[in-house]
């Protein structure tokens, strides 16, 4: 683990990131964590998520681990109150996780294991929103929530998955205009990194990666702490202050279209 | 032979839609949307419609909202379930269960409240659905459009499947260019349009019916 210093753009500041384990959310997680803030892992598995917590705090950052299953409202409830317990406040939630059953393929094909994704996605944030409303309103902080282009641009291989993310995208858009009376921002970012599940994706179709690089202008693919991490630090500090109901995509380039 | 048209959903405007799209010549067959959540209901509904219509031109699916707004803090989870999740599951089941009775030149159009592009306030719930919706339709565009299949989006004023509460939730700051929200005569002649073989180019595409309120791409 890098101990790199930021600036301090979140010193202070207090955030929960699910599913930050690993992949994207760890890179948020340590993102935030370089610049000042307390971070909570919150991981469906405490094996996988406190190794990581523990990384963080041997680089001299403050950082914990719950276990939380995001499908679980009593689940993001205690993530929330150890996050208050352990750090008095929180600043801003970031709900990355993401579950289920996602198979590529046509669409008639879409068995009930999708359900599981629109409960990690869809579900999870309704959940994540009501229970981190009041302290995020306390704090004037921010709720920050990962989608995809292909919410955007639809996929032909991911249908129910572009749905999804989609539909998370435009729960921002509407609870961006309810709490910004409440000095709450909302925010999406749709990122392309190097993950445990897209490096399972490259093993299953090897010319995955030549693909999505051959479309990137930048011609590589990102990595969940330098490139995307920055963005969440980002949308999370003050730096961002008036920015809210917007989704960043952090691609590369490779989608234009919003 | 008339546009065979299945029609599925809920409210005023999805019933005034059906009475001009019949009145345009088309063979309209309903679907009550509360049927869609179960897979097997939903495919049984689909099929004895289809089978009233021998073959299916166009899919039309109107996404219906609740009455009044309600702060996403105070929406219990069971409305959240109705106005989003159900919807969702209900879109995924009407396109699995139609898609036998679709061939070359079939349209499929989902009916959407442009909040799904711009949000509305004490209306997440739809709008959340609504973006799922666009999203699912064009990755449908994607996946039927080798076989001939296409698919649109017809975005109206929130008001309009929302109720009258959501008139100001869109957020615009100058209201209709054409000096009106619109209405079901309105949508038929876009959806009539739609089926015609002369817009069968465009596939996985959000026409914006509003009158000129929401201009963004």
């Amino acid at each position: 683990m890098s101990t790199d210093r930021g600036v301090g753009l979140l010193e202070g500041r207090v955030a929960l990131i699910t599913g930050g384990a690993a992949g994207i959310g760890l890179g948020i997680a340590t993102a935030m964590a370089r610049e000042g803030a307390a971070v909570v892992l919150a991981a469906r598995r405490i094996e996988n998520g406190e190794p990581a917590a523990k990384a963080l705090r041997d680089a001299g950052h403050r950082a914990l681990c719950v276990r939380c299953d995001v499908t679980s409202r009593i689940d993001l409830e205690s993530a929330v109150a150890a996050t208050i317990d352990g750090f008095d406040r929180l600043d801003c939630f970031v709900h990355n996780a993401v579950g289920g059953s996602a198979t590529p393929g046509p669409l008639e094909e879409v068995d009930d294991g999708w359900l599981g994704l629109l409960a990690t996605t869809v579900r999870a944030s309704f959940d994540a929103a009501q229970v981190a409303h009041p302290h995020l309103a306390a704090a004037g902080g921010s709720f920050l929530l990962l989608t995809s282009a292909a919410g955007m641009e639809g996929s032909a291989n991911l249908p129910v998955y572009a749905m999804v993310k989609a539909s998370q995208r435009a729960l921002a858009k509407s609870l961006s205009r309810e709490w910004g009376p409440d000095g709450i921002r909302v925010n999406c970012i749709a990122p392309v990194a190097r993950t445990p599940a897209m490096e399972r994706a490259y093993l299953a179709n090897p010319e995955l990666e030549e693909r999505l690089v051959g479309r990137t202008p930048l011609r590589r693919i990102g990595e969940p702490t330098e490139d995307v991490g920055p963005v969440a630090v980002f949308l999370a500090s003050n730096l961002a202050r008036f920015v809210t109901g917007q989704t960043v995509v952090v691609d590369g380039g490779g989608f234009l279209g919003l | 032979m008339g546009t065979r048209t299945l029609l599925c959903g809920v409210g005023s405007l999805s019933d005034d839609l059906v009475a001009r799209l019949r009145a345009r010549g088309h063979l309209v067959e309903a679907v009550d949307p509360s049927l869609l959540v179960a897979r097997t209901d939903a495919a049984n509904a689909v099929d004895a419609a289809a089978g009233s219509l021998g073959a299916v031109d166009l899919v039309v699916h109107v996404l219906a909202g609740p009455d009044g707004p309600t702060p996403l803090v105070d929406l219990s989870t069971d409305a959240w379930v109705d106005s989003c999740e159900d919807p969702m599951v209900g879109a995924l089941h009407l396109l699995q269960a139609c898609r036998s009775h679709l061939g070359a030149g079939s349209r499929v159009v989902h009916v959407v409240p442009t909040s799904a592009m711009g949000g509305a306030p004490g209306f997440a719930a739809t709008s959340t659905a609504a973006e799922g919706f666009r999203a699912l339709n064009k990755s449908v565009a994607r996946q039927w459009g080798a076989d001939g299949i296409t698919t649109a989006v017809v975005a109206v004023a929130p008001e309009l499947l929302l109720g009258p509460a959501a008139s100001s939730a869109g957020g615009a700051l100058t209201g209709p260019a054409l000096g009106r929200t619109g209405g079901a005569d309105d949508l038929a002649g876009i959806v009539d349009a739609l089926a015609s073989p002369e817009a069968a180019f465009t596939t996985g595409s959000t026409i914006v019916a509003d009158g000129g309120t929401w201009m963004a791409p």
